[in-house]
């Protein structure tokens, strides 16, 4: 198993000064299943105890599968000014 | 209103090259707009493109095209715990369709427009859309266009769509949590994630193969896919929304697992993601609207007839389909009329085909495809090919046992073979 990182690490990603994504945390706090961080492939969403969702927005490849997961419309999604760039696709 | 151009396309992808290729063809002004650096960039395929829509978009240049190899071998492989029954169709002749990697092949596709004279401006985000005086004024970061009309070629995600209000932006308030499934807004039935490996792996023979791989993706709905490239392979899962956020285990760890089952070993060379559209007929969303005429993956325009899944060459087809629509209401200069483009993909065979493909489609959508099925299958082989002291039982005894034991009911069973012939 190849470590997450490490794969995204294999992908060119030209990373913003801030988030395109953003959680509304007062939701985040009370959802107990947390849906994003099961479907995100990139492990963008993870649980954190004090917030509810902590959002690693470097990590993200634009898929927006965590925007139709969330049951409680608690994520705003913007696709990034740059971001990923695929070299194969 | 002045427009700045007659046609605006959003998503320099395959639907939205191809609708721009041909509304140039037809004399109208385009302009492209593409989010990344150059098309393909932020595009992610399984791997397989049907070429039947390509050819028939470019003619004699078909032949420039940078596909991969021709597929000429099937297999499908349906994994039920420690079994494994597969199945494979060679084909030496054929070649109605390619491996494909998208980053190259898109660039190369928009070039094509661009040898056209068509403007592609690249690294486009269009952040918002307007309707001002019988026109759409579409928001970037490169500044405002005024169009009477767009075609939106944005993929599954449809962002002009929401902008406009076609598909409902999520505003509900906080629910209970326990309700999730209840929620009518909640849309993860409608949606697949692609996550897809290149390897760096290189093919024996001199044409390609396809693999489809069912009972390797952690229980979860969806399947699992290999194509090998002519440097490299292709390999990942789609996986159902609704099916992987119920589950305990990551999709960014299912996918490893995946790779490590199917054996396949190479240095890992690239790690991509896309978000696949998986409507019910029934329920697709709008494909077009005043000014608007919507295109491939934001149309919902994916193909699952159980032997073929096929979105690339319904994107090339409904994006000529629009780019001759678009010459048809300059004509009339009702730019409110793009009902035309809904009959003309009434008489396309996208809409036939997925009507057809409709049925089987709900196949998919049930346990018993990834479940009962698969393991009914390997008992019944298991017992087919094990001889032990026992008498030999005979072939209709033993489906008539298996299929009891995996608790399918004959009704159902006749009712789901049904729907795949």
């Amino acid at each position: 198993m190849m470590d997450l990182i490490k794969r995204l690490g294999l992908n060119k990603n030209e990373v913003g000064n801030t988030s395109h994504i953003t959680v509304n945390t007062d939701i985040c706090k009370t959802c107990v299943d947390k849906p994003c961080t099961k479907v995100c492939p990139a492990g963008t969403y993870e649980e954190d105890k004090e917030n509810g969702i902590t959002v690693h927005y470097e990590r993200c490849l634009e898929c927006g599968a965590a925007l139709y997961a969330c049951p409680f419309g608690a994520l705003g999604f913007k696709y990034p000014e740059k971001g990923v760039s695929y070299i194969y696709g | 209103m002045d427009y700045d151009v007659d046609v605006a396309v959003i998503g320099g992808g395959l639907a939205g090259i191809s609708a721009a290729i041909t509304a140039a063809n037809k004399g109208l002004s385009v302009i492209v707009l593409e989010r990344g650096e150059h098309s393909g960039s932020k595009n992610v395929s399984g791997g397989r493109m049907y070429v039947h829509s390509l050819k028939k978009l470019l003619g004699p240049k078909f032949k420039d095209a940078p596909l991969e190899l021709p597929i000429k071998k099937e297999t499908f492989e349906i994994y039920t715990g420690e079994k494994k029954i597969s199945f494979s169709f060679e084909n030496k002749e054929t070649e109605n369709s390619y491996s494909i990697l998208r980053s190259k092949f898109d660039a190369w596709f928009a070039s094509e427009a661009e040898n056209l004279g068509i403007p592609i401006s690249y690294s486009t985000l269009v952040s918002g859309i307007d309707r001002e005086d019988g026109g759409l004024v579409l928001r970037s970061d490169r500044g405002d266009i005024r169009t009477p009309l767009v075609i939106e070629s944005d993929g599954a995600a449809a962002f002009a769509s929401r902008y406009l209000g076609l598909v409902k932006e999520k505003k509900f308030p906080m629910q209970p949590v326990e309700k999730i499934e209840d929620n009518p807004d909640f849309m993860p039935k409608q949606f697949m994630v692609g996550i897809k490996e290149i390897i760096d792996k290189k093919t024996q023979g001199d044409y390609g193969e396809a693999r489809t791989i069912l009972g390797l993706s952690d229980g979860i709905k969806g399947g699992g896919f290999s194509y090998t490239n002519k440097e490299t392979t292709s390999i990942g899962l789609t996986l159902k929304l609704d099916s992987l956020e119920k589950h305990k285990e990551k999709a960014f760890n299912i996918i490893e697992d995946f790779r490590e089952k199917l054996g396949i070993d190479g240095k890992l060379l690239e790690y991509s993601a896309h978000l696949i559209p998986f409507y019910r007929f029934d329920s697709l969303p709008p494909r077009y609207a005043d000014n608007l005429m919507v295109t491939g993956d934001a149309a919902g325009f994916l193909i699952n007839d159980g032997f073929t899944i096929r979105g690339m060459d319904n994107a090339i087809e409904s994006g000529r389909i629009a780019g001759e629509a678009a010459k048809k209401i300059f004509d009339s200069g009702n730019f409110s009329d793009t009902f035309i483009y809904e009959q003309m993909l009434e008489d396309s065979f996208i809409l036939k085909d997925m009507k057809a493909a409709s049925r089987i489609s709900t196949l998919f959508g049930n346990e018993r495809t990834f479940d009962a099925y698969p393991k009914m299958m390997a008992g019944i082989m298991e017992r087919m090919f094990s001889v032990t002291d026992n008498p030999r039982d005979n072939i209709k005894d033993v489906i008539r046992g298996e299929v009891k034991k995996n608790g399918i009911g004959y009704y159902t069973l006749i009712e789901d073979m049904l729907k795949v012939i």
